[in-house]
């Protein structure tokens, strides 16, 4: 039984069509990926599951409620970690997860969510003085106060340096554990590579792809790439001789470092086939095909480009 | 652009039965802290008027009958626009600043993703700046009273006054943050509404001393029905029907167009 269903979801603003015939299901514990370029309509998307937007067509059931009811009931099976939402200035860490434990029948226990978080050294710091993964931190604290069996988390990471961006997905591994679903929205392919069950790939509002990332990254077909740095002299003959061999595809040097590509066996191929010249190779780097290949080859090269009128109109709307 | 249960009368009211007891203490004890660390505006609002009225009260002959006011004192006069002064400052630039400011940062927004309603919020704001210009008023009333003034004649008659003056002037901020979703904007057309509804109350030119024509415009603008209230309360009078519906009328009117109006985000 999937706690989240979205079937034939459709949102537009105006003329614009924001999210078109998108469906899918979550079950239970899983934590499930929104990826895709910016502007695509994933925040939209997840805004109308949490009932803050009303789709134009669809249906959408999160344990069995509708969304747009806004029901306390449904208030507190799903937390929500909005993107770009802050607090006052001055309020203290524990007095903004007290006040919000008061909203919920049956709270989380604000200190033990400090804890967990790692926000305890932090809780008489006032909102403002706070960095910026101690306020995304807090914002994933304040989702989950109310102890949700479901969590949105738009974005979480952006604009976390890399530490504290490692710092959050510990926390969701470990939220995941604790059996609450997850639906995460981003476009950090890595992101989801590490933390999702299954992922959804949308571009321009409609879902374009949908399976596990490994998968994804499987199906692109994309070949395996190393490099190295040759002991010896590389010469002509040597690269020809590379290119013969039936695993490898392509060979280019490149300030010293070869690049070859080819099937699944090319790096053994390439090493037996050097050492047996006399050459052993330095530096070695082998690439396995990522989601972000996956990603680059389904969005396409215009994805880098996205359709800036999306969000824009989100924005707009609101300041209308 | 309506989208609905975003913004309009629907998105507001059918929030309304998420109003928890519980949550609306928490919620005004939370702002009522929030509003002791940062008093400036609320400090700038009220202390301009609570001086200038202890001052004035203070002064004996600024409390006697003058001719020029038609046999009214100058304080007598200048008491009920002050008092006014320091509720339109507090509804006309402290409230919308807070509320405008507020949605800006998502804060009306991410209440909305709890099972309370954001027009707690909303309560627990107008519940302080409420309070803070009765205090105003109290002192204002009190202090003169005690070093030798006038006190309010018809008491009855003049809490009546405040009650529908600030509701109508408290409707007029809640409108303004409807309105404008830019605090920034919200701002300096509080500030510019503020000055016409001074003008109105007769801050500048006293509404004995105005033309007819002017007297009657005054007389249906909140801030001329209001000050006219407290002025014939304090003399002893009942405020004119004309006036109580005045403020009753723009009372109900801010009211539901703020309402209608109001997004979270």
């Amino acid at each position: 039984m999937p706690v989240i269903e979205v079937s034939h979801l459709r949102k537009t603003y105006g003329e614009r069509v924001v999210v078109d015939d998108v469906s899918f299901c979550v079950e239970e514990g899983e934590i499930f990926g929104v990826l895709g370029p910016n502007g695509a309509g994933k925040t939209t998307m997840v805004e109308c599951v949490g009932g803050l937007r009303h789709p134009d067509r669809g249906t959408i059931r999160v344990a069995g409620m509708d969304p747009s009811s806004e029901s306390a009931a449904f208030r507190e099976t799903l937390g929500i970690q909005l993107q770009e939402s802050r607090l006052p200035d001055k309020i203290r860490v524990g007095e903004a997860l007290d006040l919000y434990a008061s909203f919920y029948p049956d709270p989380r226990d604000p200190g033990d969510l400090m804890e967990h978080l790692g926000l305890t050294g932090q809780r008489s710091t006032y909102f403002s003085k706070l960095s910026g993964g101690q306020k995304q931190r807090l914002s994933v604290a304040l989702a989950l106060i109310g102890n949700p069996r479901v969590a949105i988390l738009d974005e979480l990471t952006t604009g976390l340096d890399p530490v504290a961006r490692r710092e959050v997905w510990g926390l969701l591994e470990g939220l995941r554990e604790g059996g609450v679903t997850l639906l995460l929205v981003s476009h950090f392919m890595e992101e989801a590579e590490r933390l999702c069950d299954r992922v959804i790939v949308i571009d321009r509002g409609r879902v374009i792809a949908a399976d596990t990332p490994e998968a994804l990254a499987a199906a692109v077909q994309a070949d395996q790439r190393m490099t190295f740095v040759p002991s010896d002299r590389f010469d002509p003959a040597m690269a020809q001789m590379l290119q013969a061999l039936p695993d490898v595809h392509t060979v280019t040097t490149d300030a010293g470092r070869v690049v070859v590509t080819g099937t699944d066996n090319v790096a053994s191929a390439v090493i037996i086939a050097l050492h047996e010249h006399g050459v052993s190779v330095g530096r070695l780097r082998v690439d396995q095909p990522s989601l972000d290949d996956a990603f680059v080859a389904l969005t396409g090269d215009d994805a880098v480009d996205p359709v800036v009128g999306v969000d824009a109109a989100g924005t707009s709307q609101r300041e209308a | 652009m309506a989208t609905p249960g975003v913004r309009g009368a629907a998105g507001v009211l059918r929030l309304l039965p998420r109003l928890n007891p519980t949550a609306a203490r928490a919620m005004l004890v939370s702002e009522g802290r929030l509003l002791v660390r940062n008093p400036g505006v609320v400090i700038w609002a009220a202390i301009l008027p609570v001086a200038a009225d202890i001052i004035l009260g203070s002064i004996p002959g600024v409390r006697a009958p003058a001719d020029a006011l038609g046999g009214l004192s100058f304080f007598a006069v200048y008491q009920p626009i002050l008092i006014f002064f320091g509720l339109t400052l507090l509804a006309l630039n402290a409230l919308p600043d807070v509320l405008t400011r507020y949605r800006e940062m998502g804060v009306l927004k991410r209440l909305r993703t709890t099972p309370v309603s954001p027009a707690l919020l909303l309560f627990a704001q107008l519940t302080l700046i409420f309070a803070v210009a009765v205090a105003c008023m109290v002192v204002m009333i009190v202090v003169p009273g005690v070093v030798g003034g006038a006190w309010p004649r018809n008491l009855v008659g003049f809490l009546v006054s405040y009650l529908l003056g600030a509701w109508a002037i408290l409707g007029l901020g809640m409108l303004i943050a409807s309105l404008f979703h830019n605090a920034k904007v919200a701002a300096g057309f509080g500030s510019f509404l503020f000055f016409v509804l001074q003008f109105f109350a007769g801050l500048w030119w006293q509404r004995t001393n105005m033309p007819p024509w002017l007297r009657h415009i005054s007389d249906v603008t909140p801030s001329g029905a209001a000050v006219q209230s407290l002025m014939d309360s304090s003399e002893g009078h009942w405020p004119t029907w004309l006036h109580l519906i005045v403020m009753a009328v723009w009372g109900i009117a801010t009211t539901r167009l703020a309402i209608r109006l109001f997004s979270w985000e």
